[in-house]
């Protein structure tokens, strides 16, 4: 269980830098709330036409705001070469990327929240319909975005690549999540909890299949 | 290599358990990257060589393990005082943190310990960093040009980390433009070029220089 042990102090010191900084959270936020409200504007005020949007529109803006947090958190790790410090240690690869995929992760939980709370008031989209469903939707969905920016965040050490390339690998294979996510949000939405059963099963599996593949291949990524 | 230009050309070097080396040479003559091969920071294109006894390819866990890279990033994060700088490195390098009071004390840190590493000046970083390779004693202790951007009391604390590992018998190579620091070397190298030269080359080029 040392794994897990330095995967916990791994994600406790991101998130303490985050507190501190609040450099990924202060840019992530205005941004979705931003994309939001452009969305909900350019819509016009139609309110099942906005409400049959929403779940698509959150979760883009989840998506988006998963890119730039791990932008900044491998950011931090780069900036004054602390990222060596790590390769040059005994740490396990695998709790490296495991701390950085979960402080990430309840990073983009806490924003989930809050947009969550701004699309029911904007776009009139129906949050206690089926509570447990959207709530897993939300938790795997955030820990499978965490998974694959967490293990190519390690690809793009440097500043120009992550500005690059990051979006390019991670967006593409972000695609079941997204798809996945906005299904079983709308299900939930529509209180047909019973049917989104496979969605989340989905969900799983990939959370399944990106976290094992993360924690096997993170070392070697991080070695070339 | 850096793009197709050789860093490192027949770097040949043998350094005995306990020796003190000084690595001297001009900008771009390899000193970095010398060091970085040994830390096993980066791998070489070609060749290879052992660290304390471990192949650089396939023990590069253990000799990770046993040796100290202090260059010229201090590898701090900016958001976390140096106390919990310290604290962390002790996590990752599985070290007691008990030590991390005395370290502190020994740098000469005790009053800007708990202050963010953001507030501190360049040697206030160096010392942050000596106190971290104070910690983990290790085997062999690489240092990258540690002087610069450093006042004299910030030199000593460098300094004072050298003749500890010293006394405890560890090896050092130290990388510097400093000629005013070669004091505790038990022998000089002179790099140019990406080579480590021989004693018959370094005497003909102070002799080229005395003319």
């Amino acid at each position: 269980m040392m794994v897990l042990r330095q995967a916990a102090a791994m994600a406790g010191k991101d998130l303490k830098l985050e507190i501190r900084s609040r450099l990924g959270f202060g840019a992530v936020l205005p941004f979705a709330a931003t994309l939001l409200l452009s969305f909900g504007l350019s819509l016009g005020p139609g309110r099942s036409l906005l409400a049959e949007t929403a779940p698509g529109l959150l979760w883009l803006a989840v998506l988006f705001a998963s890119v730039l947090s791990f932008r900044q958190s491998y950011q931090t790790e780069s900036e004054d070469g602390a990222m060596e410090g790590l390769l040059l240690s005994a740490f396990d690869r695998a709790a490296i990327f495991l701390g950085k995929a979960v402080a990430v992760a309840v990073e983009l939980l806490a924003l989930e929240v809050v947009v969550l709370f701004l699309v029911g008031v904007m776009f009139g989209l129906s949050l206690a319909k089926a509570p447990a469903v959207l709530a897993g939707a939300f938790l795997l969905g955030t820990l499978g975005l965490s998974a694959i920016g967490s293990l190519f965040g390690a690809l793009t050490e440097s500043p120009r690549a992550r500005e690059a390339i990051f979006p390019l690998l991670v967006l593409p294979l972000a695609t079941p999540v997204l798809v996945a996510g906005v299904k079983a949000t709308e299900l939930a939405a529509a209180g047909r909890a019973g049917e989104a059963g496979s969605w989340l099963g989905l969900l799983v599996a990939f959370d399944v299949t990106f976290l094992s593949v993360g924690s096997l291949v993170f070392g070697q990524l991080l070695e070339d | 290599m850096f793009g197709l230009t050789p860093a490192l050309i027949r770097a040949d070097l043998r350094v005995e358990r306990g020796e003190t080396i000084l690595v001297r040479g001009p900008n771009g003559a390899g000193k970095s990257t010398l060091l970085r091969v040994i830390a096993t920071a980066i791998s070489p294109t070609f060749g290879s060589g052992s660290v304390l006894g471990f192949d650089m390819s396939r023990g590069r866990d253990e000799i990770r393990r046993r040796v100290e890279l202090l260059g010229h990033r201090t590898r701090l994060y900016e958001d976390l005082s140096g106390r919990e700088n310290l604290r962390f490195a002790c996590v990752l390098h599985g070290l007691d943190t008990e030590g991390i009071a005395r370290a502190v004390e020994r740098v000469g840190l005790e009053d800007a310990a708990d202050d963010r590493v953001r507030t501190y000046s360049q040697g206030m970083r160096q010392r942050v960093a000596v106190a971290r390779a104070l910690l983990r004693a290790p085997e062999l202790l690489l240092l990258d040009e540690p002087y610069a951007g450093l006042d004299a009391e910030a030199k000593d604390v460098v300094d004072q980390a050298v003749v500890e590992a010293q006394q405890n018998g560890r090896t050092v190579v130290v990388a510097t433009h400093d000629l005013a620091r070669g004091g505790m070397a038990t022998r000089t190298i002179r790099m140019e070029g990406g080579r480590v030269l021989s004693e018959v080359q370094v005497a003909a080029l102070a002799r080229e220089a005395s003319r």
